[in-house]
């Protein structure tokens, strides 16, 4: 008679890596070879640094995993597995493992482990993937390949591109236009594109200026049009037109113009109107205007992540939306109050710098100011203009900064001149409390006004950052204040003193601490990127960490974000106010196991650039 | 709460009666499997050799129900060993009714190809010789195994064992004045949920078998002790 002891072989195989395997019949010969052991709570299954031959399963109860030094590494319930660490190599074990609750044990010898880990490459992926390699696998399985994000642009073109030469007249622009139904026309000189002209063009600069018919059409088109590459994705056509405000860009392939893509195409593609909300935006000439667009911006956020965006994409998208909110007040500001008396930037700090606002964000900015501002003679314009922006910023949603980093407050409206001084001083003395709160300068990005005064401030800052390593000791020190979660432990989150708590911080706890590390070794490679994916890139190709690991970051910080955004959709949907609290309850098995994998890489990157940037060691 | 040892006087003399129905019993496996006889009394529990032993019948009644699976796991004090697992189909004489068959998750099918009870009880007899049986309520699986073996050789076949459920009533025992609302149940699935083990489908005779076999170590391990006589546990 057969003997089948199903019980033990279903419970295995409703888990990985059995799960997988489960119709290799040799694995009901391993389930006739485990013996099953039952722990009482407390009792140690691996005692420390003794020597293991054998993969347990916990078929029910809970075991805790402590490094050699007695630190928890995390804890683990039904349906996972322990040993195999120990079993790959050859049983010494340098973790220890003890129950926390009566547990039911299955124990599979260690033989058998190591046959099927032989065998079965299903198996084997199991333990061999490393985190990082599991993490990108399961992120390439869930990303849809209909999407914007993987669509390349070249697929949306629908004809060649019709074009005018630079001598045609108005007329004979429209007159293409109209006979081939498109309501844009490149401009080219012998085939070379110099410029575009719209329906939009004619109206306003032709039609409703009462030109003459036979006028140049060079006389109204957009000189060196915002072109993309044909291997571009649509995603960045979409970014693009969002952050130069325009409808239409040309193609182009070695050079030459093969189409043009419009918004229209683009919003066929993918329904949402992110491109018409910037538009819009500097359409409005009063704050209702402008609050009224300010309400729809919910909508548009759960719009992309239905449509399957990136937390990058979406992060650039809601960035260059409070971009253009801040420079249509500026402009509604300076008409108020008149132009600038001298010039000046207008800057974003922390988020809104690095293209990653999500929905809920409060306003960071600053001023720099001319070197030649003088604050009896122009120290009211400024006070006034940035007063009036600040407050319509807050009625548009962005609330004002508890910590009072704002434009409107008189020590982050300053001269280049003092700016760079107070850099020079952050970064040549460095105190570890006041770095903490200043980090977000070093994020920063001109949006309006002249941006040359951002540049040079962000130049004098790479350089100084560059030349003391003291500062990255503490930049680094400080990026190791927020640890993110050992993982999950039922429906609780776990940290590493053994707490469980509800809910926990995904921004605090994981995206953060992303954006610490990441700055600093930016900071010490002297990269010009604001963006934590380009400083990513920066830092890779810099070699400042081994290879693989700047991507692993990379990895993480998408993963977490992920959840983080859908998150934030599920509340708006359930008309709750988003904020960054999840609950694990709502995570599924597949968020839980890989947010887990990211922590892991978190808090090691924390621990390396502890080491990276350890300053003096005497 | 201790489990309360068996006091001296009450427990019999397995090793006494094992070898006498020895030389009682007709030729055959039966003989066999008393001359193999049984452990000493004052072996202590975690040197004994345990065999946890469950069956499925066609009813409730022993001297008319039969038998028709039976499973076996060893195991000790502190593990259970799949490795020696057995078990058995046996096509009963009567038919068997619609609503049993699927009590018992066996098929007609199964059935019909099994073979009868008288034709694998030599096997199972086999397997029992020398072991502590554990099972989850003596008197059911006791009596069965009996009225099988007085049928078949004409000889009773009786043996020692650990009750689960016997250990479990032991243990939750409280006198009448501090009970209060429904007795615990002494049900194999409510006993392991007291211990946190996990809930099994029920009704096959080897996954009962192994059931049975958790319990017991759960009990050993909150209230037995290794070191103890068999003798004091055994009924």
């Amino acid at each position: 008679m057969d003997v089948e002891l199903t019980e033990i072989l279903e419970a295995l195989c409703q888990h990985s890596p059995f799960y997988e395997i489960a119709d290799d019949p040799q694995l009901n010969d391993m389930v006739r070879d485990i013996e099953v052991r039952y722990a009482r709570s407390e009792e140690w299954v691996i005692a420390p640094s003794a020597l293991n031959n054998t993969l347990f399963f916990i078929r029910s109860g809970a075991v805790e995993v402590l490094s050699k030094e007695g630190k928890l590494i995390r804890r683990m319930n039904e349906g996972e597995l322990f040993g195999y660490f120990s079993l790959l190599r050859g049983g010494k074990s340098s973790q220890s493992m003890r129950t926390i609750e009566d547990s039911l044990l299955y124990c599979i010898p260690a033989r058998w482990f190591l046959k099927l880990y032989e065998e079965n490459d299903n198996f084997s992926d199991f333990f061999e993937l490393t985190r990082e390699v599991r993490l990108r696998t399961a992120m390439d399985a869930q990303s849809s390949d209909v999407s914007l994000m993987t669509c390349p642009v070249i697929s949306l073109l629908r004809r060649p591109p019709i074009s005018a030469d630079i001598s045609a007249s108005i007329r004979n622009a429209a007159q293409v236009m109209s006979e081939h139904k498109v309501s844009s026309l490149l401009i080219t000189d012998q085939e070379e594109l110099i410029g575009i002209v719209t329906d939009r063009d004619l109206r306003t600069r032709a039609v409703a200026e009462g030109l003459d018919y036979d006028t140049p059409v060079s006389d109204i088109m957009t000189r060196n049009p915002v072109i993309m590459d044909s291997g571009d994705y649509a995603s960045e056509a979409v970014l693009k037109m969002m952050e130069r405000n325009v409808h239409h860009i040309p193609i182009v392939k070695n050079g030459r113009p093969i189409g043009v893509v419009s918004s229209g195409d683009l919003i066929q593609k993918e329904s949402h109107g992110s491109i018409y909300l910037i538009s819009d935006i500097y359409k409005q000439s009063d704050i209702e205007g402008l609050q009224a667009i300010s309400r729809k911006m919910t909508h548009t956020f759960t719009q992309l992540v239905v449509a399957d965006a990136n937390t990058q994409m979406i992060g650039n998208a809601m960035s260059h939306i409070g971009t253009a909110f801040v420079k249509r007040l500026l402009q509604l500001a300076e008409e108020k109050f008149g132009p600038p008396p001298v010039p000046y930037c207008f800057i974003a700090l922390g988020s809104q710098a690095r293209e990653e606002q999500t929905i809920k964000t409060d306003q960071d900015n600053a001023i720099i100011l001319s070197n030649k501002y003088n604050e009896e003679q122009h120290g009211e314009y400024f006070k006034l203009l940035s007063n009036w922006v600040c407050k319509n910023l807050d009625l548009c949603g962005y609330e004002l900064c508890p910590g009072d980093i704002m434009a409107s407050n008189t020590q982050w409206r300053q001269p280049l001149r003092v700016w760079k001084e107070n850099f020079s001083g952050w970064i040549q003395k460095p105190k570890a409390d006041a770095l903490l709160r200043l980090s977000i300068f070093f994020d920063l990005r001109g949006v309006y006004g002249d941006k040359t005064l951002a540049a040079q401030l962000n130049q004098h800052i790479r350089r100084e950052a560059k030349q003391h390593s003291g500062f990255l000791t503490f930049m680094a020190r400080n990026a190791n204040q927020r640890k993110p979660p050992l993982g999950f432990f039922r429906q609780f989150v776990l940290d590493g003193e053994g707490k469980q708590s509800r809910t926990f911080n995904l921004k605090e706890r994981g995206i953060a601490p992303i954006i610490d590390i990441v700055r600093v070794h930016a900071l010490a490679c002297g990269s010009n990127s604001l963006n934590t994916l380009e400083r990513i890139e920066d830092i890779e190709a810099a070699g400042l960490l081994p290879d693989g690991r700047a991507k692993d970051l990379a990895l993480a910080l998408e993963m977490i974000g992920m959840v983080r955004i859908k998150n934030q959709k599920e509340q708006i949907e359930a008309g709750k106010e988003p904020n960054n609290h999840v609950n694990p309850e709502n995570l599924s098995s597949f968020e839980k196991r890989h947010l887990r994998d990211a922590f892991d890489i978190v808090s090691r990157q924390q621990e390396f650039i502890k080491f990276r940037y350890a300053g003096k060691r005497s | 709460m201790p489990l309360s040892k068996n006091k001296q006087n009450e427990v019999q003399d397995w090793q006494a009666m094992f070898a006498q129905w020895a030389l009682d019993a007709p030729e055959g496996p039966l003989k066999r499997y008393y001359e193999a006889g049984i452990i000493s009394p004052d072996t202590p529990l975690k040197d004994t050799p345990l065999l946890s032993l469950d069956l499925e019948t066609t009813g409730l009644d022993p001297s008319k129900d039969e038998i028709i699976s039976l499973g076996l796991i060893p195991l000790n004090h502190k593990t259970i060993r799949c490795n020696g697992a057995k078990y058995w189909i046996a096509k009963p004489v009567c038919s068997l009714n619609a609503e049993s068959v699927t009590i018992h998750e066996i098929t007609h099918t199964e059935l019909a190809q099994a073979p009868r009870l008288h034709a694998i009880l030599d096997d199972i007899l086999g397997a029992l010789a020398g072991q502590v049986v554990v099972v989850h309520c003596v008197s059911i699986e006791r009596q069965f195994l009996l009225e099988a073996a007085l049928k078949i050789y004409g000889f009773p076949l009786y043996f020692p064992v650990l009750d689960t459920m016997d250990i479990e009533r032991q243990v939750t025992f409280k006198p009448w004045w501090k009970r209060f609302g429904r007795p615990l149940s002494l049900r194999l699935d409510a006993c392991r949920q007291r211990y946190g083990l996990p809930r099994y489908k029920a009704h096959h005779a080897l996954t009962d078998a192994l059931s049975s076999a958790e319990l017991l170590q759960a009990q050993i391990a909150y209230h037995m002790d290794p070191d103890a006589n068999i003798s004091a546990y055994w009924v």
